[in-house]
C-alpha cells in the first residue's frame, strides 16, 4: 500500500501541523489546522494539507490561521514558512500581532512620517529603508481595512 | 532577482530589523512596555579563515527616525 507522507508520519488525514514561533515566543506548536494562507515573495499563498514541499520567504503582511475554530489572523514583520513533507509547516517570524494589537493611527502616523524621510532622505540606504517600513504600513493598513468590514 | 534593499547596500539582518522595529511602533500603547526590551537588540560578526575568526564588527542599525538624545 501507499501512503501520504502525512499519513504516515500521524498527521490526521486533510490537516496540517503548524509550528509558529517567533525569537522572543512559541505563538503555536503541534497545532492542527485546515489551511494557512500567507503572502509571500513568491506571492500569496494557500497551504493545505499535503501542499507541495517548499520554504517561502514572508513579506510584511497577514498570517490567516484556518482551522476547526475559525480564522486567525497575525500580522508578520518578515519571516520565513517551511512547508515539510509530513504535512508539518514551520512557520518562523521576527515579529507578530493580532491586528486587534494594532494602532491604526498610529500606522497612519508613522506610514507619513516614512513618507517624508523616503522623499527627503540623501543616501540609498535610508530611502531603502524608509521603503522598507512604507511597504510595512501600506499592507498593514489594508489588513486593518480589511478586517473593519 | 535581487531585492532592491541588497542593491541599496543592505543586508538581510538589517532589512528584517528595520521591518520589525516598524512594525513595533505602531502596536497598541499597552503593550509596548513589554515589547520595549526587544529593541536593544545588536548583532556583531566576524568572518572566519583557515579556521580562525577575524575582527568582529557590530552590524550597522539604520535608524530611520530622530533619536532621542541621552
Amino acid at each position: 500500500t501507499r501512503l501520504y507522507a502525512s499519513e504516515a508520519a500521524g498527521v490526521p488525514v486533510g490537516k496540517l501541523v503548524v509550528n509558529f514561533a517567533l525569537p522572543h515566543e512559541s505563538v503555536m506548536a503541534n497545532k492542527e489546522v485546515h489551511q494557512v494562507d500567507m503572502s509571500a515573495v513568491s506571492g500569496d499563498l494557500g497551504v493545505l494539507a499535503d501542499h507541495v514541499p517548499t520554504i517561502e520567504q514572508l513579506k510584511p503582511g497577514v498570517l490567516d490561521f484556518i482551522g476547526d475554530s475559525g480564522s486567525q489572523k497575525y500580522f508578520v514583520s518578515g519571516g520565513f514558512a517551511i512547508m515539510n513533507p509530513n504535512s508539518v509547516l514551520n512557520i518562523n517570524a521576527v515579529e507578530a500581532f493580532k491586528l486587534e494589537d494594532i494602532d491604526p493611527q498610529a500606522v497612519a502616523a508613522n506610514l507619513a512620517e516614512s513618507q517624508r524621510l523616503a522623499a527627503s532622505a540623501k543616501d540609498e540606504l535610508t530611502k531603502e529603508a524608509a521603503a522598507i517600513e512604507i511597504e510595512l504600513y501600506e499592507s498593514l493598513q489594508s489588513a486593518l481595512a480589511g478586517r473593519a468590514k | 532577482m535581487t531585492f532592491a534593499w541588497r542593491t541599496a547596500g543592505m543586508n538581510y539582518l538589517q532589512y528584517s530589523s528595520i521591518a520589525a522595529r516598524a512594525l513595533r511602533r505602531v502596536v497598541k500603547s499597552e503593550l509596548k512596555t513589554e515589547i520595549a526590551k526587544r529593541e536593544g537588540v545588536s548583532v556583531k560578526y566576524a568572518k572566519w579563515t583557515n579556521g580562525k575568526a577575524g575582527a568582529s564588527a557590530p552590524v550597522a542599525i539604520i535608524e530611520t527616525r530622530p533619536q532621542a538624545e541621552n
